[in-house]
């Protein structure tokens, strides 16, 4: 039974677009392996959106994940991938209100 | 290991277990009962309710017994309607996450949604207390300050962030000297924009202004956008009492 959603806003940051290709992919493969391994845990990814069309972010991820904790470990997991340096971001943790 | 950065002279890291609390809640909140009806005692008295629910649970509900494990856990909060467009804010010290979160909706169940609109921002411990000179001395109000890492930052190398980190160490340094209790920092990124939380016991409005001259001495603002909230500590209860009877 999920319980939290976590909401993750997020733009590349200026920097990102002076690295080469292959620096690129091995970051974003890494980030990936983190994703992977979040769903592979029980998390549920309800897709990548792009808003950047109505929203100062670029794309916003919907995940739900079984207790805030999971969320916050996703998140560590991310920045221990350096995807926060990479990435300007918001993110938002609610609790389902079961109506 | 869930620190963004290292230790510093100033910081070290918070104690990985044991029953201190893990977990903090931040609010600041906006009145808007204007209209009679919308909020009254009983809801004043659920909220005082579950607040000692939640002190019974762990919580940590005053600034001062971060600082004193034996002070008094009455809910204390920042008056802070005089200087910002924010009536009151506040940090509460919780279990842990899940227990946060959970707090926060109960709050605003028993009556503090009719009462506020409110901002709340839920993170980690990241460093531990820190006490300044003079601890002893009058400390009835409490600056908090919200930062995130701007591109800058993030674009800057490991050894520039570590020297940017001693070089605001000095600063630090500054504060505790000007007789700042620091509570530690608390890491908010994870369910918010702000990076992290500073909480601070001073003795006035205008330390704050002398401490944060000290921080811009060190350039500490190069590498961070901040939001800064100063207010006058009181009880919790008085805060949120109705304005209708």
């Amino acid at each position: 039974m999920t319980q939290s959603v976590w909401i993750h806003y997020s733009r590349p940051r200026p920097h990102w677009y002076l690295l080469g290709d292959k620096e690129k992919q091995a970051l974003a493969d890494a980030w990936q392996a983190v994703r992977d391994g979040a769903k592979a845990a029980g998390a549920e990814f309800h897709g990548r959106f792009h808003i950047r069309g109505q929203h100062d972010f670029q794309e916003v991820e919907i995940w739900k994940f079984a207790g805030t904790t999971e969320a916050f470990n996703h998140w560590q997991a991310l920045c221990a991938a350096r995807y926060n340096e990479f990435h300007a971001f918001s993110n938002n943790v609610g609790l389902e209100t079961g109506t | 290991m869930t620190s963004l950065t290292g230790d510093t002279d100033v910081f070290s890291s918070a104690p990985p277990s044991g029953t201190t609390p893990k977990a903090s809640v931040m609010f600041v909140a906006t009145r808007q009962d204007e209209l009679p009806g919308v909020y009254g005692a009983a809801h004043h008295r659920a909220i005082l309710a579950v607040l000692d629910e939640l002190a019974a649970e762990g919580w940590t509900l005053s600034l001062r017994r971060v600082f004193d494990p034996a002070a008094p856990n009455t809910p204390r909060a920042l008056d802070t309607g005089f200087t910002h467009m924010h009536d009151i804010a506040g940090v509460f010290e919780a279990p842990d996450l899940e227990s946060a979160l959970a707090g926060t909706i109960r709050l605003e169940k028993a009556g503090w949604a009719r009462a506020f609109r409110t901002e709340w921002l839920m993170g980690v411990k990241e460093f531990a207390p820190v006490m300044g000179k003079g601890a002893l001395t009058d400390h009835g109000w409490s600056f908090l300050a919200l930062w995130e890492w701007n591109d800058q930052w993030c674009e800057a190398t490991p050894e520039e962030r570590t020297e940017y980190d001693f070089e605001c160490d000095i600063a630090f340094k500054g504060d505790l000297a000007l007789g700042v209790n620091i509570a530690g920092r608390h890491r908010m990124d994870w369910s918010h924009s702000w990076h992290h939380l500073g909480a601070w016991e001073i003795d006035g409005p205008d330390t704050a202004d002398a401490a944060i001259r000290g921080h811009e001495r060190v350039a500490d603002f190069k590498f961070t956008t901040s939001r800064h909230i100063v207010g006058r500590l009181a009880p919790l209860a008085d805060l949120i009492a109705p304005r209708y009877a």
